[in-house]
């Protein structure tokens, strides 16, 4: 039996997320189900994520997962995103099995920014 | 209170700690006194004696006489075997069964297990304030109805109902009444013999008694089918060896509550009216149960946008409850909260300050701050929804 049920990383990104709050000007990607809301922002130089930034709504692991992924990301390129997959988050937050449909939250938002930074970039080169 | 300097504690409705009268008064009878009250030997003669004493001072404290108590494990046993026993002694005569959808697991889940043994239950909704009114009971009273299950205390809300009024209803169509009083006994003045009850239940933990020991009071003449089956003790109603040490312990607990529960009760109202107070401004802030009244150690209150479970984490050193202490764990919002008509997620945003003798002034101020700082760094976090 898990006596505490949240790990010493769940506790650090929970009571300093470094990454919250929001990027101006930045790709932008909101995602709510499962009672959860994340939102997802990025400024991107040249097809690197220079800075990340989140805003969440839920209980303690969807918000350090959420802090865990900005802290992943910021500084890798773009194409990166697309190796996003939850497991690892879970692994390293030992998140319980059944907030496995809470995390995968964060891996639909992650997808949304994605697609929202390949949009600015289309958009940026019509221009 | 023991290993409190890491914390400050909030949960008195889950658990609450030794009192120190308690903790002497166990020690004493474990190093002497500690062997088979049901013995005939001057040993046993010895234990039963305490057996007898800690009735006599639990019967002082619910005014019923020692010989009408029955001793269990807890309040969970208690419920079960005032619950189970009395439907199943009384089936021939009808099986129709009333409760409320806001009690406890250890009543909602016994009820449960006698619908799937062909017994028909009636879930009585509370009023938005938790508060059950007895003409609801009356109109949902049968010919066939042999028993209502009725809590004292709620332990989420604080909720006290009107047990001598729902004991009328019950008394005068010959229906039995059992109320679950796990969170009423030591903390209220409870007159078993001016309120038409028939079946009490207790725990000793919830009021500084050790855990693992309960009791039932069961009125004259009423009669309950036994669960359990292997010796003729307590008159083969709930067989086994009794743990002489944790009675002594109740017992004790029960004779502190009985001389302190008038100076509790003053005390615990005006921290309750400051905490509420120090964080009512907060937008958003709903008190779930009653505005005014209820019980004085117990707090219930949600705000607008905050899940619960990162509240709690957010105000910890603080202990509360997120739902019942039974379920914290669990994801499920509160079935309580949600039969006063909360949303999930309002139900979800819920916490659960209860208060007891050991909480001060300076705990109180503690838990504003932490609640207020908590709610700013949530809604600080949370993001907008899209336009």
């Amino acid at each position: 039996m898990n006596i505490d049920p949240y790990n010493a990383v769940v506790r650090a990104y929970f009571d300093c997320p470094e990454h919250m709050g929001d990027i101006g000007g930045g790709a932008v990607a909101f995602f709510e189900d499962q009672g959860m809301r994340i939102r997802l922002s990025a400024k991107v130089v040249d097809g690197k994520i220079k800075k990340l930034g989140f805003r969440a709504w839920g209980c303690p692991h969807v918000i350090a997962a959420a802090e865990a992924f900005c802290r992943q990301f910021e500084g890798r390129s773009v194409a990166e995103l697309e190796e996003f997959k939850t497991s690892q988050i879970m692994g390293d937050l030992a998140v319980p099995v059944e907030k496995t449909g809470r995390i995968l939250v964060l891996e639909d938002t992650v997808r949304s920014l994605r697609a929202a930074i390949q949009d600015r970039i289309t958009n940026q080169a019509q221009d | 209170m023991p290993g409190s300097s890491d914390f400050v504690y909030m949960d008195y409705a889950a658990t609450t700690p030794l009192n120190s009268l308690v903790a002497e008064r166990m020690r004493t009878v474990q190093n002497s006194a500690c062997f088979n009250p049901a013995s005939n030997h001057i040993a046993g003669r010895q234990s039963a004696k305490v057996v007898m004493q800690a009735a006599t001072e639990l019967g002082l404290l619910l005014n019923v006489s020692p010989d009408s108590i029955l001793w269990t494990s807890g309040a969970t046993e208690s419920n079960n075997l005032a619950i189970l026993g009395a439907a199943r002694q009384r089936a021939h005569r009808g099986k129709h069964l009333i409760t409320m959808r806001t009690e406890h697991k250890a009543v909602i889940d016994v009820f449960r297990a006698l619908e799937k043994q062909g017994f028909e239950v009636s879930w009585l909704a509370p009023k938005p304030d938790g508060q059950l009114p007895v003409e609801r009971l009356i109109s949902t009273l049968r010919d066939d109805t042999q028993l209502v299950s009725i809590m004292h205390i709620n332990n989420e809300t604080g909720v006290i109902q009107d047990i001598a009024a729902l004991g009328a209803a019950c008394k005068e169509r010959d229906v039995l009444f059992h109320v679950d009083g796990a969170q009423a006994a030591g903390k209220i003045p409870v007159d078993l013999a001016a309120l038409p009850v028939d079946l009490y239940s207790l725990t000793a933990h919830k009021f500084y008694g050790p855990k693992g020991v309960g009791a039932l009071f069961v009125a004259n003449g009423t009669p309950l089918e036994p669960l359990m089956f292997g010796g003729g003790q307590q008159q083969r109603m709930r067989p086994g060896t009794l743990p002489v040490d944790l009675i002594a312990g109740l017992g004790v607990a029960a004779a502190v509550a009985t001389t302190s529960i008038a100076d509790d009760l003053a005390k615990l109202t005006g921290l309750k009216g400051r905490l509420l107070q120090g964080i009512q401004d907060i937008e958003g802030l709903q008190v779930n149960g009653p505005a005014k009244g209820g019980y004085p150690g117990i707090l219930n209150v949600g705000v607008d946008d905050v899940d619960g479970e990162s509240l709690l984490l957010a105000m910890e050193p603080l202990c509360v409850a997120t739902g019942s202490a039974c379920n914290s764990r669990s994801q499920e919002p509160s079935s309580v909260l949600r039969a006063l008509g909360r949303t999930d997620r309002q139900a979800q945003s819920a916490i659960r300050f209860s208060l007891g003798r050991p909480t001060t002034a300076a705990d109180i101020e503690m838990a504003i701050s932490s609640y207020r700082h908590a709610v700013r760094k949530l809604r600080a976090l949370a993001p907008e929804r899209p336009a």
